[in-house]
């Protein structure tokens, strides 16, 4: 048993016999992974507040080579979330945030450039930043990082250029936007604007790890988001329960239909 | 287990299923209970039985109780404008041994937990808002668990009862007595200093 060192936000805890907590983490260095936090759930455990939901925290665990559970045996808190304190949308934004990377990622398959994009995500969000786009930008952000983000220049079918309509034809099953000729006969497809694929396409690159977090106060995001947020959340609620498979729960606290 | 009897082996797994207790020690309590006289162990079984058969939850408080209301809600000396809403009835217990609270209380039945499918209706919010609204209520005192969840659930029951005229207050966090600031944790000390008071 090696003993592994990594920073790790806190994915969910479950209780686990009288005084302990199974507690799954996503690293920096090791990727999602499960661990036996023994004694976490006693007052004076060496874990403090570290094993909070959304808590940022430099974990020591011993990495079990079987499948059985890693057992836990250092955590500080790095940063803790306090949005809960203030507002509740922002609070179910950030666990909506968690569960997503919960579902979406392997045990043992390691990100780290996701994990630094959920850190600062989450960040952003305890701050302050606009919620809605927010929640949309890591959306497209775990997609592209685990290689499902939908097809938005070539046609998902064919891979030939789309020309740019008034309204372009995406299919959810197909992975992303279909020319005319491939779009005949496919099922489960939706009329996407042209505004609100151009929004996906911009939105959909990836951001410059040095991207100042004030960044996201610029009108000019709000102008572009709220011209074109009902359609393209409505396309990402689909695109993302046919991706996962399953409705996520936050869903409903989030008010997606 | 082929040299015990059917009986025997149906005990200890019966103990093994109770949280902190494994195959060994299911196996020493059954040991004890073969041991003991028939009365003493009936004595256990009957109190299962009442258990199970007679507690249910307070119709005011949702606390645990044998009558329709608990022997807390039932006490005349207990002061009718405070409530001290917790998340399990565990909470109330424990708050009880400090001795320093004599007002009621109002047990959610748990957290609003978003990531287990636990919303608000779940719990026992909707009763809590009614009790304020008909009731006499002057301060509703948040002592859910201070975790984000429990946080969380705090946020939403203030912000249900943000309409009706009480004092809606929270329990105090911060650095534990008798500790020392050295050993303390930022998210401690912050909250300590957030929620520091006139000397």
């Amino acid at each position: 048993m090696a003993a592994e060192k990594s920073l790790a936000m806190v994915l969910r805890t479950v209780e686990f016999s009288e005084s302990s907590y199974v507690a799954t983490l996503f690293t920096e260095d090791f990727g999602k992974i499960t661990a036996l936090a023994k004694g976490a759930r006693r007052r004076k455990s060496a874990f403090e507040s570290a094993l909070d939901l959304l808590s940022v925290s430099r974990v020591v665990f011993l990495s079990k080579s079987s499948d059985s559970l890693d057992l836990l045996t250092e955590a500080r808190l790095e940063k803790a979330f306090r949005s809960s304190q203030k507002e509740l949308s922002r609070f179910y934004a950030a666990l909506y945030i968690i569960e997503l990377v919960n579902l979406m990622t392997d045990n043992r398959d390691p990100h780290p450039e996701l994990f630094r994009t959920t850190v600062r995500c989450i960040g952003r969000l305890d701050q302050g930043a606009p919620i809605a786009p927010h929640v949309l930008k890591f959306e497209l952000a775990i997609l592209r990082h685990l290689g499902h983000l939908p097809a938005l220049h070539a046609c998902s079918e064919c891979s030939r250029a789309v020309p740019d309509a008034a309204r372009m034809a995406f299919g959810i099953w197909n992975g992303g936007v279909l020319c005319n000729s491939c779009k005949i006969g496919k099922r489960k497809v939706v009329s996407l604007s042209l505004p609100a694929l151009q929004l996906l396409r911009s939105w959909s690159e990836p951001e410059p790890e040095t991207t100042n977090d004030t960044d996201w106060s610029l009108p000019q995001f709000d102008t572009e988001w709220t011209k074109v947020a009902g359609e393209v959340r409505g396309l990402m609620n689909q695109y993302l329960c046919d991706t996962l498979g399953r409705r996520p729960q936050l869903f409903d606290f989030l008010g997606f239909h | 287990m082929a040299h015990l009897t059917e009986s025997v082996v149906r005990v200890i797994d019966e103990f093994a299923k109770l949280p902190g207790i494994g195959r060994k020690s299911a196996e020493r309590l059954a040991y004890h209970v073969l041991r003991v006289s028939a009365s003493e162990a009936l004595a256990l079984a009957d109190a299962i039985r009442d258990v199970k058969q007679n507690v249910r939850y307070c119709k005011n408080c949702f606390h645990l109780a044998e009558q329709n209301e608990c022997d807390i809600c039932r006490d005349p000396r207990r002061n009718q404008s405070q409530i001290c809403v917790v998340e399990q009835p565990r909470d109330v217990l424990q708050l009880e041994t400090s001795g320093a609270y004599s007002g009621l209380y109002h047990v959610l039945l748990g957290r609003i937990s978003p990531l287990d499918g636990i919303g608000p209706d779940q719990l026992t919010i909707d009763s809590l808002v009614d009790r304020v609204k008909h009731g006499t209520v002057r301060e509703i005192i948040l002592a859910t668990n201070p975790t984000v969840e429990g946080d969380g659930t705090a946020l939403h029951i203030s912000n249900r009862l943000a309409e009706y005229p009480v004092e809606i207050t929270q329990l105090a966090r911060g650095i534990t007595t008798g500790s020392v600031l050295e050993f303390a944790n930022k998210e401690i000390l912050a909250d300590a200093l957030s929620g520091r008071r006139k000397f």
